[in-house]
């Protein structure tokens, strides 16, 4: 078996291995929040990341609001959103958000049964609802080639979605975060092209804070070593690519540098 | 006999009234609110965008003043301490960052 035909092989069992991750568009991103809602006798709050995605970055809800980034950890409860915190930080019935004023999350006094109010969120699957909601609201919005999602990057950069970074009243605004370098990221298999991370493309979404140091507490060049391993497995780039952010299957977004070109090339 | 006790009685309110101002300087600060609480992270956090920007110095004085909030947030009640202490800890965390990564380069 020539170099050539290993490494297609290689390459396309990974592509195998990772796409059948890839879960429908309409089920990606989505986080099943039950540490309280089951005890307290109700369907756990089912809460899809695109809902939001299209309106806010992920700093002004995982920074300036408080959400952890791992599912569970976060232990929202009736006695925080009451508090103005989680989702009651905007879901409070009185904040106007695009003109229209956001409904109330869940408080301490249990509304009367049948008004609507705690099945908003806490509510049981519905799957065709679901796949429904999700075409009905992707229908404009450029599409991903891998999963048949949406493409937040280009609908972002095209203007389709313009997420806020701040909302009045509960956080302070800020000046956009301009960093737009480049940087070169050595691939370890020879079968597969160098990345190219842009800061630029991440920064709108993140700031500076989601990543750093949490994350990557390192910048230095070959400070950081990963694998895909590590990353499927939910660290790195895998803390929110797989889960929210675009699937690991999509490789070529990331490896982006011509296998043509010199393996060495610094992008700055 | 009457003359002598509001003699004394004055005296002692001419004294406590002097001594009040005296009293409240020692009295220790009162600790903010969670609303003011809030207000004081939300600004000692409002450079993390500008933090690549900022001289040392600046660094320092942030890292400084996120340090001194720490124990504020601590003593807040919940969830304030949580959700404000993790805030906090993001924005202290990035301006060391900044910090040490321009130490290393």
């Amino acid at each position: 078996m020539s170099a050539r035909v290993r490494r297609a092989a290689v390459a396309l069992l990974a592509l195998a291995c990772l796409g059948m991750k890839v879960p429908p568009p309409q089920d990606y991103g989505r986080v099943v929040l039950d540490n309280f809602s089951r005890k307290a006798g109700m369907d756990p709050v089912r809460f899809d990341h695109f809902t939001h995605r299209s309106r806010f970055t992920c700093r002004l809800c995982h920074v300036d609001v408080g959400f952890a980034m791992a599912v569970g950890a976060t232990k929202v409860s009736a006695a925080t959103n009451e508090s103005g915190f989680h989702c009651g930080a905007c879901h409070d019935g009185k904040r106007v958000i695009g003109g229209k004023a956001v409904f109330a999350s869940c408080t301490a006094i249990k509304p009367a049964s049948g008004t609507g109010t705690c099945e908003r969120c806490h509510h049981r699957d519905d799957a065709v609802a679901r796949r429904e909601a999700y075409y009905a609201f992707a229908a404009d919005l450029p599409r991903a080639r891998v999963g048949g999602g949406v493409d937040w990057e280009v609908a972002e950069a095209s203007g389709q979605i313009r997420p806020a970074d701040h909302v009045e009243g509960l956080t302070l605004p800020r000046r956009r975060l301009e960093m737009d370098r480049d940087v070169a990221l050595d691939s370890r298999g020879s079968w597969m092209s160098n990345v190219v991370f842009s800061h630029k493309k991440h920064a709108v979404w993140n700031g500076c804070e989601v990543c750093h140091p949490e994350i990557f507490p390192q910048t230095q060049r070959d400070a950081m070593k990963f694998t895909m391993i590590e990353i499927g497995n939910g660290l790195y780039c895998g803390v929110c690519h797989d889960k929210v952010a675009f699937p690991l299957a999509d490789c070529d977004r990331c490896h982006t540098e011509s296998m043509t070109g010199p393996r060495s090339r610094r992008v700055r | 006999m009457r003359s002598t006790l509001a003699a004394s009685f004055l005296a002692a309110l001419a004294l406590v009234v002097a001594a009040g101002p005296l009293l409240a300087a020692d009295a220790p600060p009162k600790p903010p609110t969670p609303a003011e609480c809030k207000k004081q992270v939300d600004e000692a956090c409002a450079k993390t965008q500008d933090a690549m920007n900022l001289s040392g110095d600046e660094l320092k004085e942030l890292v400084a003043r996120c340090d001194r909030l720490a124990p504020v947030v601590a003593a807040q009640p919940e969830p304030h301490r949580k959700v404000l202490g993790l805030r906090l800890k993001r924005c202290r965390d990035l301006y060391q960052f900044v910090l040490d990564t321009r130490e290393r380069t």
